[in-house]
């Protein structure tokens, strides 16, 4: 199971010069479930999602994404994750239509007009937003547009930072029940972020990191997943942990 | 090249669709359009204008009535440099040096000894031309264009995404060279376009028009490179436009004034009133020809009085003063070339570290190029300096040869009341002078001297496509 893992670490380590950010972090992110990655500041959230993407280079250890090494291949890992940033970044002079057709074509597919539409359903998003140019769209919009895109490329990874981050909670909710949706179909989510309650809402797995590494994993477990108050005490070590 | 393609299209997309772009092309079209026009306009003027004069110039001089030669000699003659076809495209110095000279005996008028410390700088910013629009114009037009390519992209984080979606760094610098690319064609068609027609007259040569047009290629893809390094080396598109704006001033609009100057300073030119002054003493040393107790003269009058055996010039066989003119005029030219080519010689200095700072700037180099091939540099100057004072030479000398063979010294030197109209020599006499034929120089010499400028703006493209290729590594690395 670890070894056909589509997201798997062992033993990461990554600096900046003389920072050390990762200092042997293992993790593992099956197919089919998703994994919430917390921590205070500085904790390394960023940088195990940059090393995955292939833009940092790890000191030591191993990282593979879908079984590639995003160090020596990082065209070919990216091929194999959708990425929501925590700002999502997309062409504002193209309607959604566009973006998602702009940017599928750059991987490789070119999606039927119903599949599209589909997906754009799947998303939640609007139809009359559809032709429309991102130029006024909001934060939960241009998720939605995203995930429509990660969907249309069916991945088997999808990382997510902060995405909830600046959404209300009926956003929050939808996006939520999307990234269920996304891990029903069998891919591999790991998701960094700082909404514990959203984090226990959707992850089978709840990872808390400190000064580069996991300090405390758990799985959700029963018709209440997560205890919610110990870990927001948990958290609070972590954030007290990141500030000093 | 799909994924590239993929991505010079999106970014066509944005500038089609951003309306100062398009209206910055339009911008550019018209001006292009209006500097063709006026340049062809002028080109044809200024033609018709110096074929009529030099026509005149040659009734006028033809039409002389019977009179003494030496009259004739300083009557004159107007020659007018015809222009080369690609003149129109580049007039190069032509503005500044002239393109008439008044030939005359004893002088050798105009730019040989005129105040040629402007002309030999080369500035020439501000006709608007096909040339200048080119050169100055298009690539700032360039610039407003695309110094975001990159840059916005690493701005708004879509770099990243593009890469995200598997399109490699190559591929997303290759897909926005080619959208700057096709818009650099676009804004640098309409003065090809206009070149083709201007250059396509008869007369123009297809490897100076070849090398013209490869220059400019490479001038604009120069600057397309340009852009791209730039965007790609920082991370905000107004510190792209700003640094490149910045580069845009210092190597097409300050080097270029700039360097001239520091030529000028370093290879000073001596003024007309100094070169006067100068020629004057030499001329004392050298000999008056009407004082008869002048040494060289002297000893000329000896050596002519003996050739012919006699003792007294009255039984020469010949007009002494004829001969007189000549050796005069021989003196006289000889000193005057002497000049003229240390004139020159300090000019072309001025010139090389001009062409020196091309190094640094591809403005010059290009103008260097563009000057070469349209024959309006300094050299085709110098080569109608050169053509119209052998021709004035010959001229002056066949003059003084008519006098000294068609006036007999005795009529020459009378000052009885019919003296005057026995030192007259038929008017055809005129008539039978030779005119004066500019000879241009030859396409391949054309190509030849264009051929360092090309050579240094190749220098620079190789340069600036290295640059991108290291700048490529760290792109989207931060």
């Amino acid at each position: 199971m670890t070894e056909t893992a589509p997201i798997r670490i062992e033993d990461l380590v990554v600096d900046y010069g003389a920072d050390a950010v990762l200092t042997g972090l293992s993790l593992c992110v099956p197919a089919g479930s998703i994994t919430a990655l917390l921590g205070g500041n500085g904790a390394g959230k960023s940088t195990t999602l940059a090393t995955l993407l292939g833009f940092v280079r790890a000191r030591s250890g191993t990282v593979r994404v879908d079984g590639i090494d995003p160090g020596a291949d990082p065209d070919g890992a990216r091929r194999r994750i959708a990425y929501l940033p925590e700002n999502v970044a997309l062409y504002e002079h193209l309607s959604a239509s566009e973006n998602a057709e702009y940017l599928l074509a750059l991987s490789g597919e070119t999606p039927a007009r119903e599949a599209l539409c589909e997906a754009f359903r799947a998303a939640g998003l609007q139809e009359a937003a559809w032709s429309q140019r991102l130029a006024g769209f909001s934060k939960g919009m241009r998720q939605k547009v995203a995930i429509a895109v990660a969907l249309l490329r069916r991945t088997p990874v999808l990382l997510l930072d902060e995405p909830t981050s600046g959404l209300d909670p009926r956003a929050t909710a939808d996006f939520n029940a999307l990234v269920s949706a996304v891990r029903d179909r069998g891919a591999a989510i790991l998701m960094v972020t700082h909404d514990l309650l959203s984090a226990a809402n959707v992850a089978d797995r709840i990872c808390f990191l400190d000064a580069g590494r996991i300090v405390e994993d758990l799985e959700a477990e029963g018709p209440d997943r997560f205890d919610i108050r110990a870990l927001h005490r948990r958290f609070a070590v972590t954030e007290r942990a990141a500030a000093a | 090249m799909r994924t590239t393609l993929l991505i010079a299209r999106d970014e066509l997309r944005l500038m089609i669709r951003n309306k100062v772009a398009l209206i910055a092309v339009v911008l550019m079209t018209l001006l292009t359009l209006t500097a063709v026009a006026s340049a062809w306009s002028h080109q044809q003027h200024a033609a018709d204008l110096r074929a009529r004069h030099q026509s005149e110039a040659e009734q006028a001089f033809d039409a002389q009535p019977d009179r003494h030669p030496h009259r004739v000699v300083h009557y004159g003659h107007f020659i007018y440099r015809p222009l080369s076809p690609l003149a129109a495209f580049d007039p190069g110095v032509d503005a500044f040096t002239g393109s008439s000279l008044f030939l005359e005996g004893h002088r050798q008028n105009t730019a040989n000894f005129g105040d040629v410390r402007q002309s030999s700088m080369l500035v020439r910013f501000g006709q608007l031309t096909p040339a200048f629009i080119l050169q100055t114009v298009a690539p700032l037009l360039l610039i407003f264009l695309g110094y975001g390519v990159l840059s916005r992209e690493t701005e708004r984080g879509t770099l990243r995404l593009l890469l995200l979606q598997g399109a490699r760094r190559s591929q997303v610098v290759g897909g926005k060279l080619i959208a700057l690319g096709a818009v650099t064609l676009l804004a640098g068609l309409p003065a090809m376009i206009g070149f083709a027609l201007i250059a396509g007259k008869p007369g123009a040569s297809a490897l100076p028009m070849m090398i013209t047009a490869l220059g400019y290629g490479a001038y604009l893809a120069l600057w397309a490179i340009i852009i791209v390094f730039v965007s790609a080396c920082v991370r905000r598109s107004r510190t792209a436009l700003i640094g490149l704006i910045g580069f845009w001033a210092v190597t097409v609009i300050l080097l270029p004034r700039v360097a001239p100057d520091i030529a000028n300073a370093v290879v000073p030119l001596e003024s007309r009133l100094q070169t006067d002054i100068a020629i004057g003493r030499d001329l004392r040393r050298a000999g008056d020809s009407h004082d008869a107790n002048d040494p060289h003269f002297a000893a000329f009058r000896q050596s002519v009085l003996d050739r012919y055996g006699v003792d007294r010039i009255e039984d020469l066989p010949v007009n002494y003063k004829g001969l007189q003119a000549i050796e005069g005029e021989r003196l006289t030219s000889e000193l005057f070339d002497q000049y003229a080519r240390r004139a020159h010689a300090a000019q072309l200095r001025q010139n090389r570290i001009v062409q020196t700072a091309g190094l640094f700037s591809p403005a010059i180099a290009l103008r260097s190029m563009s000057m070469a091939a349209a024959g309006t540099d300094l050299a085709a100057h110098q080569r109608f300096l050169d053509q119209a004072e052998a021709y004035r030479f010959d001229l002056v000398q066949r003059l003084n040869r008519l006098q000294a063979e068609s006036v007999s010294y005795a009529n020459d030197t009378a000052s009885d009341a019919g003296a005057d109209r026995r030192k007259r020599i038929a008017a055809d006499h005129w008539r039978q002078m030779p005119q004066f034929l500019y000879r241009p120089a030859s396409a391949s010499d054309l190509a030849r001297a264009a051929l360092p400028g090309l050579l240094v703006l190749v220098a620079w493209l190789s340069l600036a496509g290295l640059l991108l290729t290291a700048a490529l590594r760290r792109l989207g690395g931060r």
